[in-house]
């Protein structure tokens, strides 16, 4: 009897692996996905919502102690930050005259399409949006926040739905900066939102809380797109470089909408 | 939404009651898994529950159809929502889900024995 089973289940084995082959050399297994995305839409745009109310709600429950705290902190960063706008200001003033001096004329905004995330996957860091090569998108565009976070990049397109790498992925990399101290470095993606900041030279001192943005080396991403923040600095006598653990800037389950940049400014 | 209703009658018509429970029942937990149930993961780790519904199924049922088509429909929808941007081929959890069909039937049958617990 087991016999038997086992010659019958060796034929669906030989049968399914052929149809797998035929399946991915045509391409028609993308078309089996971007038909089961656009079925399943309607019920993961909701599904995703009521879990990020949820979420957000016992979060809120569980995090008042810690709450009062960061408001309290965020209230300090806020007066620190509009004393630096106002510096700013004065500065975009000076920039402006100085542009018409020089006839450059302000850059142009990037073109910009807005998506929103249908689901994750749950073994890695990607999410699916719903926009695909249908809105021009295409592989590789960076995507970012309202807030001009990096968020990744576009890894895979279908006709209606694309997919994000999260820059947290463990296949991601990229040239970034700390501006406030010219220092320069490469980011690595260690899955489950979390990122290292590498080949950071012994010698440059670097602080918790130290802003990092994207850097031109590597032309992966736009440059001065908000990465995070320094959470901890790990450093040793032997290694050359040091590296740090950075905090990532953006929380994909808080997100409603998110950008894909489909043409530089 | 008509065309859908249509599609499942169709089915149901055709194909056993069974299958059209698994289609069912496995669409609604990967939608869950990969849509709601990501919001409540603890950091970034959340349990793959079609795989467990799947593991669940070829343990403890008496029919072979019922295993077969569990693994084959769980592995089918993994595949589907699986992204596919790191690399991987569609058809990589089927035969994963074949895999361990076949591994615990081979050892179910083989080695095991439930005196007591009587197979549902």
């Amino acid at each position: 009897m087991l016999h038997w089973n086992l010659k019958r289940i060796a034929a669906i084995f030989l049968l399914l692996s052929i149809l797998i082959v035929v399946l991915n050399f045509t391409g028609f297994s993308r078309n089996i996905k971007d038909f089961f995305f656009w079925l399943s839409s309607p019920v993961q745009k909701s599904f995703w919502q009521g879990g990020k109310n949820i979420s957000d709600f016992l979060t809120s429950i569980s995090k008042t102690g810690v709450l009062k705290k960061e408001t309290e902190n965020l209230r300090l960063e806020n007066q620190e930050l509009i004393g630096r706008i106002a510096g700013l200001i004065e500065l975009e003033k000076e920039n402006e005259v100085l542009r018409e001096a020089l006839a450059l004329g302000l850059e142009e905004e990037s073109e910009l399409v807005l998506a929103r995330v249908m689901n994750k996957d749950i073994s890695q860091d990607s999410v699916l949006i719903n926009k695909g090569g249908r809105d021009g998108v295409l592989n590789g565009m960076a995507v970012i926040t309202e807030q001009k976070v990096i968020l990744g990049r576009v890894g895979a397109v279908y006709d209606r739905f694309s997919e994000v790498v999260l820059i947290s992925n463990k296949d991601s990399s990229f040239g970034a900066r700390i501006p406030e101290r010219e220092i320069d470095g490469i980011i690595r993606g260690k899955g489950s939102f979390g990122l290292s900041f590498d080949l950071i030279p012994r010698e440059k001192e670097i602080f918790e809380n130290d802003v990092v943005v994207t850097s031109v080396l590597g032309g992966v991403y736009p440059p001065g797109l908000l990465v995070g923040k320094v959470k901890a600095i790990k450093k040793s006598d032997v290694d050359p470089f040091q590296s740090a653990e950075i905090r990532p800037a953006f929380d994909i389950y808080s997100l409603d909408y998110l950008f894909i940049i489909v043409a530089d400014g | 939404m008509i065309f859908i209703v249509w599609i499942i009658y169709l089915l149901s018509l055709l194909m056993a009651k069974k299958i059209i429970f698994f289609t069912v029942i496995l669409y609604i937990l990967i939608l869950l898994q990969t849509s709601f149930l990501v919001h409540f993961s603890l950091s970034g780790f959340l349990p793959n529950f079609v795989l467990i519904a799947v593991i669940f199924v070829n343990l403890f049922s008496s029919s072979l159809k019922d295993k077969i088509i569990s693994a084959l429909i769980g592995g089918f929808y993994l595949d589907v929502f699986s992204l596919d941007s790191a690399g991987g081929f569609f058809g990589f959890y089927i035969l994963i889900m074949l895999a361990i069909f076949l591994f615990l039937k081979i050892i179910s049958e083989k080695y095991v024995r439930f005196p007591i617990i009587k197979k549902i």
